[in-house]
């Protein structure tokens, strides 16, 4: 009786282990999964603001060291390492989500700063070209009006061989 | 004397060429031309960043360094994945036309930002240990990179041919797509084939 109650007892604990182990498991893999989405997402926001004309080499060189922790999160979890793992994949997701919020910002300034660019070149190249236009026709009029008088400025001439 | 109808020809050239002229910045914004090729580059360099002193007659609990190097020319800033892989002579590398990996699983990675037209490139440190011979074979029980230890367990023959016992570390370029959402086989690698020679 006795040995079967410390069979029970045993197989208990090593159940409630393996389920410990199991969840820890899935947990350090869940964590390291939202940390590479998270990333992912920054990256995608980062592009999105270089496409806008905005200068990401500053938000690219701090992604740089949370893809490095990121690695290093992948790698711990690989060899066992499921403490380290967890550890470090919630702080490439704090860095990640901070840096999503600045590529936010940045293609946002930049997207407005790009249209006002647009526009305002719009305008200036629309006034040059419509001045040159206008100031090519004034010169046309003033031109077909001078050839037209130098034209009838002219006397007409008869040369001596035709037939009268 | 030109006819008013040739002066009349000269001034709407004129005027049509000036006119594009004074709308080309507002045109340059709105046309985009086509880039050149876009591409990326993988490359190993020697412990000198040279292409020159590779290691090549490895041994056990001795470390190697080689230098790693991503150059990115795609037009915009990408997100790459090195896979740095181990193999000995009868396993699988990339297949360069089908362009798809090895199956093999990734040992070591790095993942990197390189904006457009610039280049990153880092160590890699290497050592083996539980290496052993026995009957023209060698066996390699762990890698270590960068600090990190690997049980790898691979095992070569002696290779007739080139008098060796060969093993290669390669590795892959991945990058992100976007589109997809996920990382995909760029189709470059880079490998060294190293001869394992002693304990």
């Amino acid at each position: 009786m006795l040995f079967f109650a410390s069979f029970v007892c045993l197989f208990l604990l090593l159940s409630l282990t393996t389920v410990g182990m199991a969840t820890s498991e899935n947990e350090a893999a869940a964590k390291v999964s939202e940390a590479e989405n998270a990333v992912n997402s920054t990256y995608e926001a980062v592009l999105e603001a270089e496409k806008a004309g905005a200068n990401v080499t500053g938000l690219l060189s701090v992604l740089n060291e949370t893809v490095g922790v990121l690695s290093e999160a992948e790698i711990a979890y690989k060899n066992g390492d499921l403490d380290g793992a967890i550890g470090k994949a919630d702080q490439c997701v704090t860095v990640a989500n901070g840096i999503l919020n600045d590529a936010l910002t940045l293609k946002s300034s930049a997207s407005e700063n790009a249209q006002m660019i647009f526009w305002s070149t719009l305008v200036y190249s629309s006034v040059e070209a419509g001045a040159f236009a206008i100031g090519l026709v004034l010169v046309w009029g003033w031109f077909s009006r001078r050839y037209i008088k130098k034209l009838l400025k002219m006397k007409p001439e008869v040369a001596s061989d035709v037939e009268a | 004397m030109l006819k008013l109808e040739d002066y009349r020809t000269v001034f709407a050239s004129v005027g049509l060429i000036g006119v594009l002229l004074f709308a080309s910045p507002t045109l340059g914004l709105v046309l985009h031309l086509p880039g050149g090729e876009k591409f990326s580059e993988l490359w190993v360099l020697g412990p000198g960043h040279m292409a020159e002193d590779y290691p090549f007659n490895v041994g056990a609990d001795v470390n190697y360094l080689v230098y790693v190097g991503v150059g990115n020319h795609m037009g915009c800033s990408a997100y790459y994945v090195v896979y740095v892989k181990f193999r000995n002579q009868t396993e699988s590398l990339p297949n360069a036309t089908a362009g798809t990996p090895s199956p093999l699983p990734p040992l070591f990675e790095y993942r990197l930002f390189v904006e457009d037209g610039k280049s990153w490139e880092a160590p890699l440190r290497f050592s083996f240990s539980d290496v052993s011979f026995s009957e023209n074979r060698s066996f390699v029980g762990s890698l270590m990179m960068n600090g990190v230890t690997f049980n790898v367990d691979k095992s070569a023959s002696w290779d007739v041919e080139n008098n060796g016992y060969y093993y290669q570390l390669f590795m892959e370029l991945w990058i992100y797509n976007v589109e997809f959402q996920a990382f995909e086989f760029h189709n470059r690698f880079v490998g060294l084939w190293l001869n394992m020679t002693g304990v």
